[in-house]
């Protein structure tokens, strides 16, 4: 391993130094000691603010006059790693968190770390689980203020990483989150954490989109004064004129929107930044910092013969704001939609419900390649949306104002050299028309600069997004930060959302004059909440939930939800099927010493590897598991744990109750001893020994005052029996 | 003369060495106790030796009182060494010293319960068990066991097979003709 993580190499560094070969000195190793002990804690997740400066100032001792030499080398080379690594030492006493897992304790769960906005999954599915869904909102919050959108509309790179599919299916962690949300709001529990007292210092925001919302919300808890500056009549940026209702309703995001303006967060409505209002007004108003989320609403154009002449050429972003600002007429009976991205599939079932007769999506690659997600395009099939792969436009056809038709061709996927996706290609003699009145553009946006002229000092990427220090959002002008879709090109709101925040912490830092971040900060593990118990019959057993949708007829006829969300007895048993990968770090020490060391080979936990996962049977261990207790002891991270209940021995993984088995006690003095399992086992061990005398089960305390007393006996006459 | 022979039950020869407790000699003052788990480093729990005490028991008249050190017996064929599952529990080949390797141990605690005479212990701090060892390192470097070089009453008498059997033939005679016939 050659990049080990600095506080783990601190550790092994100060553990030589006090080793039989390390420091000749009594003082120097005195010291080591206590640095020792404070760098453990910090591997540990248990060390405060006072750590560092407490190890520094022991460094410091080890320079005192009259120290030797060795002592001074070994604290110059202890405040080199301090020195180099500072930023790891204080994302592991903030965050709690190691993200190169060296520091076992505080190695983080997969999802957490999948999560562009580092939510810590683990805790708050845990309280989901025990119906605390207000608790679960305000861990959440903590890196998302708006959960309840991204409980129904996040991609969900947490549930790619889940463990859990490693065994059967992801957890659903995404609409947890909006059921915890929805019922939290409904009961009045979803508050705003009480914010720090107004610093006087003003921020402005450009766009209130996801991105602006994020970076808004968290500098207000700050104690900042925010404006917010939109050009569109409502909140929400893409979330409001891009995502259709039937997927998230506007309700959604009015209601979390309104929680930060609870903040005081001041949203300016129809208000085009640069047009309606200048960089100059507002700094002259006094807005020392600014935060550019404007996204990406521009769409490319297709190119091709006729896309100007006709009137129903229609850009898909364009047409879906209108939609979502109460514009709903039927674009036309037959529709085609050019692209094969989510846009082009909520253009495509948007012209559904508005009345269109035919409408179909041409997209030039395979359903496969498709970027859309995929319940997306099984839900668009679903209501009768025709697809025309391998197709691509090239002209559109028609008379006067009216479009008659699109012109295709077909192509075949070829590979291309310096390409890692397959092209597509036209097939000779492959043209073909589709039937159309209204041709959608669903082809990709890009960032609409205007307006931003004021931002002398920024950097436009060849792409046209504006370039950041990612660390800090920082753009290239001093003052001026940027979040969203205008950052990173036309992407997911979670990715906006966790952008907005770093902006927000790098703002803060420049207004209080403190340097920069180099590296992004690794998500924070707010706590351990405790496990869940149940048992491995329930744990193997539960199945997630199927999201009741609504019913087809109303899916091609209205805006209203599809998708009608959980019972809440399935939200809590399904949250309870997370496998808390916040606790057991999967490094199948367990399995090892299970069937290497001790032969028995009663845990089944084959989706501990990431590579090659194997079955896994929570079910399996009770039949030959002997709860001697050899994986509990060498586990680090107290995942598995040996417990006695209601006189019987239990071996549980994250409160799955693996095995259970009744305790035997000493005969003698009553003290605990192991099952009848256990005993059972060294019996067979020992079967070629000679048979002890002692056929009374006792505790080896009992067993050696027995000894001691037949020797006392013994011993005078008969000193060899 | 009233002593103790490290090991009486297993017959025959165990480790080649012998550790003999003189029980009329010790006062039960636990020394013994404490510089074992001092030089070990052992945390609250373990116990490599332990005194303990027998009785009191009136004897003519007056209550007697005897304290037995009791550890490991390093017996012929060790219990503890069978039940080991991961070859962590050893008998050292050159002179039968039954000792543990930490680095194997994986905390089962079958040793523990396989053991007749309470030996092996549990430390709760690293998971592992703890055994006495005879201090084989000090051994090694041609020192006697912590515990008898710290006997405060000298009772405890540490040395190979050829060195003991003298002193045990002399005690063997003393006891035979001793008007007590136990240890209280």
């Amino acid at each position: 391993m050659d990049k080990i993580c600095p506080v783990r190499q601190t550790i092994l560094f100060l553990t030589q130094l006090i080793g039989p070969q390390g420091l000749p000195d009594p003082k120097g190793r005195r010291i080591c000691e206590q640095i020792l002990v404070l760098a453990e804690e910090i591997a540990e997740g248990t060390a405060g603010e006072a750590h560092l400066p407490a190890i520094e100032a022991l460094v410091k001792e080890c320079n005192d006059a009259g120290t030797p030499e060795q002592t001074r080398q070994a604290g110059r080379i202890i405040q080199g790693l301090l020195t180099d690594h500072r930023e790891v030492f204080v994302n592991h006493i903030q965050t709690r968190n190691c993200p190169t897992h060296d520091c076992g304790k505080l190695a983080p769960s997969p999802c957490q770390m999948a999560c562009p906005a580092g939510i810590d999954i683990p805790t708050y599915l845990a309280l989901i689980a025990q119906g605390k869904d207000a608790e679960a909102i305000e861990v959440i919050r903590r890196d998302n203020p708006l959960p309840w959108v991204c409980g129904l509309i996040c991609t969900r790179p947490c549930e790619m990483m889940c463990v859990r599919a490693r065994i059967d299916k992801a957890i659903s962690i995404k609409f947890l989150k909006a059921f915890a949300a929805e019922r939290a709001m409904s009961e009045r529990a979803y508050t705003n954490p009480t914010p720090q007292p107004a610093n006087g210092k003003k921020v402005c925001v450009v766009g209130a989109g996801p991105g602006g919302l994020s970076c808004a919300y968290y500098l207000a808890l700050m104690g900042y004064g925010v404006r917010i500056i939109e050009a569109l009549p409502v909140p929400g940026g893409m979330l409001m004129v891009g995502i259709p209702r039937y997927r998230l309703p506007g309700e959604v995001i009015n209601r979390e929107v309104a929680m930060i303006e609870d903040l005081g967060v001041d949203i300016r409505y129809n208000t085009r930044f640069g047009k309606d209002v200048t960089k100059d007004e507002l700094d002259r108003e006094g807005f020392e910092a600014y935060c550019i989320a404007i996204g990406a609403h521009k769409a490319w154009t297709l190119s091709i013969e006729g896309e100007k002449e006709f009137p129903k050429v229609i850009e898909a972003v364009r047409f879906l704001r209108d939609v979502a600002l109460g514009d709903h007429h039927c674009p036309g009976k037959n529709v085609v939609v050019v692209g094969g991205g989510n846009v082009a599939i909520d253009a495509a079932r948007t012209s559904l419900r508005l009345g269109a007769e035919r409408v179909t999506i041409a997209y030039r690659r395979t359903r496969a390649q498709m970027p859309a997600d995929v319940e997306e395009v099984e839900q668009a099939a679903e209501a009768g949306i025709e697809f025309s792969f391998l197709t691509i436009p090239t002209a559109i056809k028609g008379e006067g104002h009216n479009i008659h038709a699109l012109a295709c061709i077909k192509a075949e996927l070829k590979a291309k050299k310096g390409a890692n996706r397959l092209a597509p290609v036209p097939i000779e003699g492959g043209e073909f028309d589709i039937r159309a009145d209204v041709v959608i553009s669903a082809i990709g946006q890009y960032v609409d600069n205007e307006g931003m002229e004021a931002f002398t000092g920024i950097d436009w990427s060849r792409r046209g997004t504006i370039d950041v220090n990612h660390a800090g959002m920082e753009t290239a002008q001093p003052g001026v930060f940027a979040a969203g879709d205008a950052v990173s090109g036309p992407a997911t709101v979670i990715e906006a959302i966790g952008g907005g925040k770093r902006a927000a912490d790098a703002i803060d830092r420049y207004l209080r004059g403190i340097p920069q971040p180099r590296a992004p900060r690794t998500p924070v593990r707010h706590k351990t909440e405790p496990v869940i118990e149940m048992t491995a019959h329930e744990k193997m057993t539960i199945k997630p939930p199927e999201m009741p949708m609504l019913n087809l007829y109303r899916r091609r006829t209205t805006f209203q939800q599809v998708e009608l969300g959980y019972e809440e007895a399935d939200v809590r048993r399904e949250a309870a099927r997370c496998l808390r990968c916040d606790i057991c770090r999967r490094c199948g020490k367990c399995v090892d010493i299970c069937r290497d060391k001790m032969g028995i080979n009663a845990l089944k936990l084959g989706y501990l590897d990431f590579d090659e996962s194997g079955p896994t049977d929570f079910r399996v261990t009770a039949e030959s598991c002997i709860t001697c207790g050899a994986c509990a002891a060498n586990c680090e991270n107290n995942a598995l744990k040996i417990d006695e209940k209601d006189g019987r021995r239990r071996l549980l993984l994250c409160g799955t109750i693996l095995n259970s088995q009744t305790i035997q006690y000493c005969e003698s003095c009553g003290a605990k001893l192991g099952s009848e399992a256990y005993i059972r086992f060294i019996a067979g061990k020992t079967r070629s020994m000679t048979q002890a005398t002692e056929t009374r089960l006792l505790c080896n305390n009992c067993l050696r005052r027995k000894a001691a007393v037949s020797n006392a006996a013994n011993s005078g006459a008969l000193p060899m029996r | 003369m009233n002593q103790t022979c490290v090991k009486l039950d297993t017959g025959g020869t165990m480790s080649q060495y012998y550790l003999f407790q003189d029980t009329k000699k010790c006062i039960g003052c636990h020394t013994c106790e404490v510089v074992c788990k001092a030089n070990k480093k052992l945390p609250p729990g373990p116990k490599l030796c332990q005194i303990i005490q027998v009785g009191p028991k009136t004897v003519g008249e007056v209550p007697r009182t005897s304290f037995i050190y009791m550890s490991c017996f390093h017996c012929e064929n060790p219990w503890c060494v069978s039940a080991c599952p991961t070859g962590a529990m050893q008998q050292r080949s050159k002179d039968g010293i039954v000792f543990v390797d930490q680095d194997l141990c994986v905390g089962c605690k079958t040793c523990i319960s396989a053991c007749p005479w309470g030996a092996p212990q549990w430390n709760q701090e690293i998971g592992k068990v703890e055994k006495c060892d005879f201090c084989m390192d000090r051994i090694d470097q041609g020192l006697a066991p912590a515990c008898v070089t710290s006997c405060t009453t000298g009772c405890l008498k540490f040395g190979t097979v050829e060195e003991m059997t003298q002193i045990r033939r002399e005690r063997h005679a003393a006891s035979v003709t001793s008007f007590e016939n136990t240890s209280f």
